[in-house]
């Protein structure tokens, strides 16, 4: 038998011969995820529970097959993506959602479950869950926890991390365990903590255990429309420094406005120069509180217009934009490399003018979209990959970007995680000593390398396409930064 | 560079580039929903179509399989905040299938000689549809059932078992006349549903619409352009242009989503035709929904007791954003109780011929709506496109329940004669 029908035997076994995929046309759409690195899998597989997934990772373990978990790959750091082939183990199969507890307000979900469905599901109860990607249509809890996601309504109730308090997980070397409760937060190391967030390199969430919210009595929106970022950012920290945390505070350019606009036909002004979204729940009186002062804000840093929808048809539709702007981008240009940047709120305008002037000296234009209340920039720089280079460059052009967040004194990555993508730029941030702890993490979940190789940590060759990194690389100043 | 093999329909590669993979439309996706497998998403079959363009791989079976499992419902289209015209794609990427077939040639040239050959020809179809029409009526056909004959006949049995039972045809000479708003009367759709065209002259009168059925008109196009048969779409197009035009009507309402749809884009599919482009333009414009059309109009309000669940057609809510008027429409109708049924925008998998040729996921969708059905126990469950309320018959059996199904028009005609 070649090793490659041993490996097809062995999955066949475990999960059952449907559920299996081998042809190269059925695999090549498993080569990518959101963004644009791409390897492709020897297998994907679909297991359908806990005891499955662990059969599948021994079998490959005992192969020494790389395996990378995938949700609903719409990741943007590739993480998804097999660098080294191998197979892909895909959760699609284990969308259940398994209880609902309505008085401790916690549910447990099976990891495949989209983000969405979770909602829908609390809503019958009154109850929500916070974290809300945008991409929550189709992006799983899984892929949630693995990138410890966020999401507008992140501001102030926290991301991913905030709001899970356990789960079940199978190992990288094919052991099953719980991590974190049901209950109060239990004593000792937080390893659920250490989980979410650790982009899939660790093992595979099996099962979530989420805490779930009342729905708030009020909630407004405001969307306010300026001439310029300047001054919208401007009001970004006055609405903090006067001691507001709203529900949202997002930040969009023309640009943005003008791709969601011509898309999704929500309202928003496309010649305005930025708007903000500004939301605010909690108890009425003290939300019609927090209006006038948002507004106040707002107007004294010169907005131009504000509008406010109170009624939930009003407010989908404003958000409908925010959440659809990224891939609205789409109408405008071909392809768009979506940075994830975080800088201090202070630093925002600056930051925003250097990335305009790096997508400009590379002759991309540049749209922004931001969760400008924790200071996490989108920038989106537009290309077209058919175009002989574009992607190299544009590639160079992020890395540059990303140097000046880290130069700002901010980091890598505010939610879509380093992955495949940001490896490289670690030792910006980390010294050696730093990386070999975590390799050594790694190591204690039994991940000696081949469990979803080559993300978070930079690593050596055999890692799919991603030598176009190296451009990026060069282009923003050698690694020596610690 | 290219690696279709029908050139001149090949799938647009500036269609395609617009796909930035985020992957915001699987969920929306009925065949995914079902499998949970990227080669049966939108963005698993758009990027299949791209890696055939970009002569990574030829058109193979499974890329067939991939297409063709495809229903059209265009559920993707709609929530795509890129754009992306999957229909187009997919129309055109069917059209290759067509062309050079890697599998199942004879099943595709003898579906394209149906829709060339029957559907197409009203006398043609009405001489084959008259004798069905006295079978599912008559005793015999309870005999043939009893039998368990029509088990062994495949999409024959498949057609019976979703035949309700067909009023008399109505067709254009039966509404033939002068009048200033034009009533499509369609192929199947005047030969088995004659009750939804009467149902909707009479409601349509009642808005104050003077109304008429003009002559030589015949099948829109649309069956033919979603099984890739688009030389065949163009001439009927052709066709109905010609006779709408003839007839002097400037608004031509439209009864079958699916027709209405194809002919909102009588543009796109003539665009590249001397002759034809800027007058489909034109048509295109003149081309109105049943319910978009009422919706600005005063009507009697009628009565209709009892719970009524609504059902989105695809291609009324997906392909021309229609969801909000017939729901408006029928919640004003006294002593209606409208319930919102989970996945009522989600296709029911009749999607034209796709219930005869993948009766698998057919089945599965409709017994989505079936589990439903026996949820929420509507009274009436009403839509907007024939082949709908065909699927419609069959998952109210499924769900063993006691519902009537009406199509829009007739819900309204019904209240409006007094409920
Ligand atoms: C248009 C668009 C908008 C987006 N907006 C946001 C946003 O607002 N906020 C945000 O945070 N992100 C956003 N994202 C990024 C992305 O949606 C999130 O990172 C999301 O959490 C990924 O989930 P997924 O199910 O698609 O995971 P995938 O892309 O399939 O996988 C992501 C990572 O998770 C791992 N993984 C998947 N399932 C499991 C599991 N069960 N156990 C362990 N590891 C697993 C994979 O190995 C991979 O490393 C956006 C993406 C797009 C395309
Ligand atoms: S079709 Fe649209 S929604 Fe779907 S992946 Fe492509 S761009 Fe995204
Ligand atoms: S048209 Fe319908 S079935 Fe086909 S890919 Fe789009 S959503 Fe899926």
């Amino acid at each position: 038998m070649t090793a490659n029908a041993d490996l097809l035997k062995a999955l066949r076994d475990v999960v059952g011969r449907e559920h299996v995929l081998h042809k190269p046309e059925d695999l090549l759409v498993y080569e990518l995820d959101g963004t644009f690195d791409r390897a492709l899998p020897e297998a994907v597989v679909f297991p359908g529970d806990t005891e499955e997934v662990r059969g599948v990772v021994r079998a490959c373990n005992a192969r020494d097959v790389p395996v990378t978990p995938r949700g609903a790959g719409t990741g943007l750091s590739g993480g998804a993506v097999p660098a080294r082939q191998g197979v892909v183990l895909a959760t699609a199969r284990m969308r259940r959602i398994l209880d609902v507890d309505p008085v401790e307000r916690t549910a447990m979900v099976e990891p495949g479950v989209p983000n969405i469905r979770l909602s829908e599901v609390a809503a019958e109860h009154g109850l929500f869950y916070a974290p809300d990607p945008s991409s929550q249509k189709a992006c799983t809890i899984g892929g949630n926890v693995a990138e410890n996601a966020g999401g507008p309504h992140c501001l102030a109730l926290g991301v991913t991390t905030n709001h899970v308090i356990g789960m079940e997980i199978v190992t990288a070397s094919g052991e099953v365990e719980w991590l974190g409760s049901r209950g109060p937060d239990p004593t000792g190391y937080d390893l659920r903590g250490l989980f979410i967030g650790s982009e899939g390199t660790l093992g595979i969430a099996t099962k979530v255990v989420v805490r779930l919210l009342p729905v708030p009595e009020t909630v407004v929106t405001l969307l306010a429309i300026f001439d310029d970022v300047e001054s919208a950012s401007e009001t970004v920290s006055a609405v903090i420094g006067a001691g507001l945390v709203p529900a949202a505070l997002e930040m969009m350019d023309r640009v943005t406005l003008q791709a969601a606009e011509a898309g999704l036909r929500c309202g928003y002004p496309p010649d305005a120069g930025a708007v903000l979204l500004v939301e605010l729940d909690g108890i009425e009186e003290v939300v019609l509180g927090q209006v006038t002062q948002a507004r106040a804000a707002c107007n004294e840093h010169g907005a131009t217009e504000i509008r406010t929808a109170t009624e939930p048809a009003e407010r989908e539709l404003l958000w409908k934009g925010r959440k659809g702007a990224i891939g609205a981008l789409g109408r405008i240009a071909p392809n768009y490399y979506l940075l994830d940047g975080v800088v201090p709120r202070s630093k925002l305008v600056e930051t925003m003018g250097d990335v305009s002037r790096i997508s400009e000296g590379y002759g991309f234009p540049v749209a922004n979209v931001f969760h400008a209340g924790d200071g996490n920039l989108h920038p989106c720089l537009l290309f077209d990959e058919r175009e002989e280079g574009a992607t190299a460059r544009v590639l160079e052009a992020g890395g540059e970007i990303m140097r000046v967040c880290v130069d700002a004194g901010g980091a890598l990555t505010g939610e879509h995680g380093v992955g495949f993508e940001k490896n490289r730029f670690m030792p910006w941030l980390y010294s050696e000593t730093d990386l070999e702890n975590m390799r050594r993490v790694r190591g204690v979940f039994g991940n000696e390398g081949a469990f979803n190789p080559c993300k978070v940590l930079p690593e050596g060759a055999g890692c799919g396409e991603m030598a176009h990194q190296k451009g990026a690389l060069a282009a923003a100043g050698p690694d020596a930064y610690v | 560079m290219t690696g279709w093999p029908l050139a001149e329909d090949a799938p647009d590669t500036a269609d395609l580039a617009k796909c930035v993979h985020c992957g915001l439309c699987v969920n929306a996706c009925p065949t995914y929903a079902i499998t949970g497998l990227e080669v049966e998403s939108p963005r698993g079959r758009i990027h299949l179509a791209r890696a055939v363009a970009e002569e990574r791989i030829p058109i193979t079976e499974a890329v067939q399989g991939h297409w063709e499992l495809c229903l059209q419902c265009r559920a993707c289209e709609a929530v795509c905040p890129s754009g992306v015209p999957y229909g187009h794609i997919m129309e055109r990427a069917r059209a290759q299938l067509d062309a050079a077939p890697p599998s199942k040639g004879w099943e595709r040239r003898l579906r394209r000689f149906a829709l060339r050959n029957v559907i197409a020809r009203p006398r043609v179809l009405a001489a084959m549809l008259t004798p069905v029409r006295w079978f599912a009526r008559s005793p015999l056909r309870g005999l043939v059932r009893a039998s368990g004959l029509l088990r062994f006949t495949g999409p024959l049995g498949r057609l019976e078992a979703q035949l309700g039972r067909p009023g008399r045809p109505f067709r254009p000479r039966d509404g033939a006349g002068e009048g200033e708003v034009a009533l499509f009367t369609g192929c199947v759709m005047g030969e088995l549903f004659g009750d939804v065209h009467r149902a909707s002259v009479r409601v349509l009168e009642r808005s104050g619409a003077k109304v008429f059925a003009p002559r030589g008109q015949g099948c829109c196009g649309a069956l033919s352009a979603h099984d890739g048969d688009l030389e065949q779409a163009r001439r009927l197009a052709r066709a109905n242009i010609a006779a709408l035009e003839e007839s002097g009507a400037e608004t031509i309402v439209v009864n079958s989503a699916g027709c209405g749809a194809a002919m909102k884009e009588y543009g796109e599919l003539l665009a590249e035709d001397g002759e034809f482009a800027e007058r489909a333009e034109v048509m295109a414009t003149r081309v109105v929904d049943f319910s978009e059309y009422l919706a600005g109009r005063d009507l009697p309000a009628g009565r209709l007791r009892g719970r009524v669940a609504y059902q989105d057609a695809c291609h009324l809510a997906h392909a021309q954003g229609i969801s909000s008027e017939p729901r408006a429409l029928l919640g004003a109708v006294e002593g209606c109780e409208l319930v919102e049924t989970e996945g009522a925008d989600m296709c029911c998998g009749a999607a034209g011929i796709y219930s005869l040729v993948q009766p698998g996921m057919s089945g599965e969708l409709r017994a989505r709506k079936a589990a439903q059905f026996r949820e929420h126990r509507p009274d009436v469950i009403v839509t907007a496109n024939p082949g709908c309320q065909m699927q419609y018959e069959a998952a109210v059996r499924e769900a063993g329940i006691e519902a009537r199904v009406l199509h829009v028009a007739e819900a309204l005609d019904e209240a409006q004669d007094g409920g």
